[in-house]
């Protein structure tokens, strides 16, 4: 698409980013050429101005240009920011300043992710897995508020966000989690209502925490010994050791065998008990049916024989 | 020749005896009302990730309503349960004892004679007493659901009160188990009730549409006489040996 055709869709696409009321100025420069241009360094100017991000100019957590025809902004980057910027090379190849900027604005969340299980990952192990703000939360071009029903990481898609990882074979094994737990969780009593559509049970973010999240065996996770009793219990009251033992991901197998032997048994003595029922029910059908031809034959008989003796 | 035809006095005869009083007639509404709700309230939650199992639990006002109607029916069935169960202590205890339900040897005698009956190898039914082996299995079938779905049911409609009484040996298995029961035990009572009682009491050429017995609590002597011939002949001695002496 060349020529005044594009042209016109260029003016098109600037009228209705004014009229749209929310990009403003330096934004708006950036996304007449980033609004048009195709590949990975599009931005939906629309979709951008709706998100929670929509006011703040892209030099905001843009920082700094590497390697690009642009010329760096002429802002000041702040130390932390800086510093962390270098942790993060591994998990954004092309802007880990951008990535780093998040904590200009949300310095509290970054502090508990840093020292959750992803985090430490990141920041201690160097590692390029380990959820960041992008991995759950997407694209902060276009992150949307929670009520929108369509975040990431609210209650009706945070299971899918989470199991992107945490069904991954190969992430699974290097970390030693099960790839199943989100299976077992929907077979769980709690995940069997969420996919009903129940709105009051926990998903995984409400027992394993979110921006602090802590592996299981950390003493400081929600589930660990005894701070699982108080985890509970913010939903059943009267919670105590016995009873939050009911949920632990845990597949059904051979080594706990009391409910494995009792389902097996269950569903022998189910298809027994139908098996056996079907197969009464059917000859005791057979044997009325033969009743009922046997009895019509008597009877004709009888007519047959009184027509006779009438006669 | 016709087979023969005993030839009754039927004047001396009542025309229908009573076979279930009004308490029982009471505990068998509750009990079909209440289990047919729990049936269908629970029935998505066995298989949630069906499309259809949202949709369904949608109509009943979304999960935690239909949650809800499953509890109160759940425990209206069990309350039903206890009033069978001290009527029939009350019964005991006035001595009006009656053991008829109970499974006897006669019940597997009848049972191999009635199979060889439906196969043309005998040409004789067995003479059932009051209750046949198929209304016993129907009536120990129910008992031994409500206790274990009963049982289960309540430990999962009141999680907290039930980790009190459970025994700490138990907790890594329990609430497996519990879950188990109730659900896999609760699809052999729907299915089982399906096959076995509606045929029995529903489809068979002999009651269809239905056993009326259930409202009017009756039985008509000619009924009771082609399908319960023990219970008749012990009801009514005189008609029955009058018989043979024809």
């Amino acid at each position: 698409m060349k020529g005044p055709f594009s042209f016109i869709i260029l003016i098109v696409l600037i009228v209705i980013l004014f009229l749209s009321g929310q990009v403003y100025g330096e934004s708006l420069s950036c996304l007449i050429c980033h609004g048009t241009s195709e590949g990975k360094i599009f931005i939906d100017g629309e979709k951008f101005a709706k998100s929670v991000h929509g006011t703040l100019d892209c030099t905001s957590c843009h920082l700094k240009y590497i390697d690009t025809p642009h010329r760096s902004a002429d802002k000041e980057i702040d130390k932390a920011t800086l510093d962390m910027s270098s942790s993060l090379k591994l998990k954004s190849k092309t802007d880990p300043v951008a990535l780093s900027a998040c904590n200009q604005c949300h310095p509290d969340v970054f502090e508990k992710v840093k020292g959750s299980v992803h985090g430490q990952n990141i920041f201690i192990k160097k590692k390029s897995d380990g959820a960041f703000c992008t991995d759950c939360h997407r694209s902060p071009h276009y992150i949307l508020p929670g009520k929108s029903g369509q975040s990431p990481v609210d209650f009706g898609h945070v299971m899918e966000t989470c199991g992107g990882c945490h069904e991954k074979e190969s992430i699974s094994k290097d970390y030693g989690f099960s790839p199943k737990v989100l299976e077992r969780y929907k077979e769980s009593f709690h995940g069997k209502k969420y996919i009903l559509g129940h709105k009051r049970v926990p998903v995984c973010t409400t027992c394993h925490g979110s921006h602090a999240v802590k592996s299981s065996k950390d003493t400081q996770a929600m589930l660990f010994g005894k701070n699982r009793i108080k985890l509970c219990g913010s939903c059943h009251s009267g919670a105590n050791t016995k009873f939050v033992s009911a949920i632990t991901h845990k597949p059904m197998g051979r080594d706990n065998p009391i409910p494995y032997y009792a389902e097996k048994g269950l569903i022998i003595l189910t298809i027994s008990v139908i098996a056996g029922c079907v197969l009464h029910v059917l000859l005791e059908a057979y044997s009325i049916i033969r009743d009922y031809i046997r009895k019509g034959r008597i009877e004709e008989d009888e007519s047959r024989e009184a027509s006779v003796t009438g006669e | 020749m016709s087979p023969e035809k005993p030839q009754l006095q039927v004047s001396e005869l009542p025309k229908e005896i009573e076979r279930f009083n009004i308490h029982y007639r009471i505990q068998h509404v509750i009990l079909f009302t209440t289990f047919i709700l729990v049936a269908l309230t629970g029935w998505a939650l066995k298989y949630p990730e069906v499309e259809y199992s949202s949709r369904w639990i949608r109509i009943w006002g979304g999960p935690e309503t239909a949650g809800l109607i499953h509890r109160i029916a759940g425990i209206t069935m069990l309350l039903d349960f206890l009033y069978h169960l001290i009527y029939l202590a009350y019964r005991f205890y006035k001595g009006e004892r009656s053991f008829d339900i109970l499974p006897t040897p006669k019940d597997l005698k009848d049972f191999y004679q009635n199979i060889k009956y439906f196969l043309g190898v005998s040409r004789e039914k067995p003479k059932f007493g009051r209750f046949t082996y198929s209304q016993k299995f129907d009536y120990w079938a129910v008992f031994w659901g409500i206790l274990i779905i009963g049982s289960s049911g309540l430990a999962l409609a009141f999680p907290t009160k039930a980790a009190l009484l459970i025994p700490s040996w138990a907790t890594n298995w329990a609430w497996e188990l519990f879950s188990i029961m109730h659900s896999d035990e609760a699809l052999l009572a729907i299915v089982f009730i399906f096959f076995w009682h509606f045929y029995n009491e529903h489809l068979k050429p002999d009651v269809f549409p239905m056993s009326w017995v259930w409202i009017t609590g009756k039985i008509s002597t000619k009924d009771l006489k082609e399908r319960h011939p023990a219970e008749f002949e012990r009801l009514f001695p005189d008609a029955s040996i009058k018989k043979k002496e024809e």
